[in-house]
């Protein structure tokens, strides 16, 4: 008995402890690879350009405030919401493109109703950190009737300038009135002072 | 005596419960006026409306905010369905169809406002909105002119604010005394 654990220990001594954290690793890093692989192809197929955005208003059959993604193909700028059907604008009726940003309060409804209903005005002191810049996207295009239709996204703020400018790398005009980003908290600092 | 004033209550309420399942629409005041304005408004439901996009005049508004009252406009108007059709700006039908009327939307006053402000604050960072909003024919007559405004005080987001106004307008446009007819409407249109 003591031979035989013996013969073991001094054959190869960790070896099996290292082969099999070794081949977990391995094993672990490819699966996570391939699970990468699997979850952005689906969406990305032939995407060049993909982000999140939110949906905020004017695309047909698409609810309003929605998640999803937005992503540039050759010819057309696709919003899909997660795992739903997506909406299409064609680029070549994209007549303007437009970027601002905007101060907003993160957390929704949930942490609206959490900051009203904590006591001695917590909620408020809560506010005062909780809040976020976003890029507001906004697209003027035309239907196949020339009716002018607006769309809004609101995207992480800095993606909204990579939408643009692959938007106007396909021959989308940037409005030069939005080039100076029109900023809400300037402007409102502005108009308190007056 | 007893019995038959028993008889003569059991009968009333019998009475009542008739009335109510016969004629359900009938009962509740408010339902019968809504019908009949509506019915009054049906003359209208011929006419088309065509809404231009918002002129901003001099004022710093956001591309974001005039193009979010055109589009809510228009989905408001819709809902309405005191219009036959609801035309975009730019729109090449428009020369065909009749009775089209022309909403045209001008800013008047814009307070822009901040979200935090008025989650920290609750009194003060307020978005305002305030339109000149004219519906007019197609030779340019105008019809109805109101000045509506729209806002948003404490939850919500700035864009909230052109929502707000949207369904201020809509709502200005269906209970305006306008009935439709070029008499009529030539008459308010000196009143407004």
């Amino acid at each position: 008995m003591n031979r035989l654990f013996v013969r073991r220990n001094h054959r190869h001594p960790y070896f099996d402890g290292r082969a099999l954290i070794g081949l977990c690793a391995l094993w672990f890093w490819f699966g996570l690879g391939a699970l990468a692989q699997s979850t952005a192809s689906p969406v990305n197929a032939n995407a060049s350009f993909s982000t999140r955005a939110t949906h905020l208003l004017g695309l047909e059959n698409t609810k309003h405030n929605s998640d999803g993604t937005l992503s540039i193909h050759d010819h057309t700028l696709q919003f899909q919401r997660d795992g739903k059907a997506g909406a299409e604008v064609e680029i070549t009726s994209v007549r303007n493109v437009f970027l601002n940003e905007e101060d907003k309060q993160v957390g929704g409804v949930p942490m609206t109703l959490g900051k009203a209903a904590a006591p001695y005005g917590g909620g408020r002191v809560v506010s005062l950190f909780a809040h976020k810049n976003y890029d507001i996207l906004t697209l003027e295009y035309m239907d196949v009737d020339g009716g002018v239709h607006g769309v809004i996204f609101q995207l992480t703020k800095g993606k909204g300038d990579l939408v643009r400018n692959e938007l106007v790398a396909r021959g989308v005009l940037s409005s030069s009135g939005e080039e100076q980003r029109t900023k809400q908290s300037t402007a409102e600092v502005t108009h308190e002072n007056k | 005596m007893k019995t038959s004033r028993r008889n003569s209550w059991i009968i009333g309420v019998a009475a009542i419960l008739v009335t109510v399942v016969a004629f359900p629409g009938r009962l509740p005041g408010q339902t019968s006026a809504a019908k009949s304005s509506g019915a009054t408004s049906g003359s209208s439901t011929q006419r088309n409306v065509q809404v231009y996009r918002v002129d901003a005049g001099d004022h710093d508004l956001a591309y974001s905010f005039q193009v979010a009252i055109y589009e809510n406009l228009i989905e408001e108007l819709n809902k309405t369905k005191q219009f036959e059709r609801v035309l975009r700006d730019g729109d090449r039908n428009a020369g065909n169809i009749p009775n089209l009327l022309v909403l045209k939307t001008t800013i008047e006053k814009y307070t822009p406002g901040s979200e935090t402000r008025r989650a920290v604050t609750t009194v003060s960072g307020a978005t305002k909105l305030t339109v000149r909003s004219q519906l007019l024919t197609s030779d340019g007559k105008i019809v109805l002119e109101r000045t509506v405004n729209g806002e948003v005080r404490f939850f919500g987001s700035n864009l909230q604010a052109t929502h707000n106004l949207a369904r201020n307008i809509a709502k200005a446009i269906q209970q305006s005394t306008w009935s439709g007819s070029e008499q009529s409407s030539a008459m308010l249109g000196a009143q407004f």
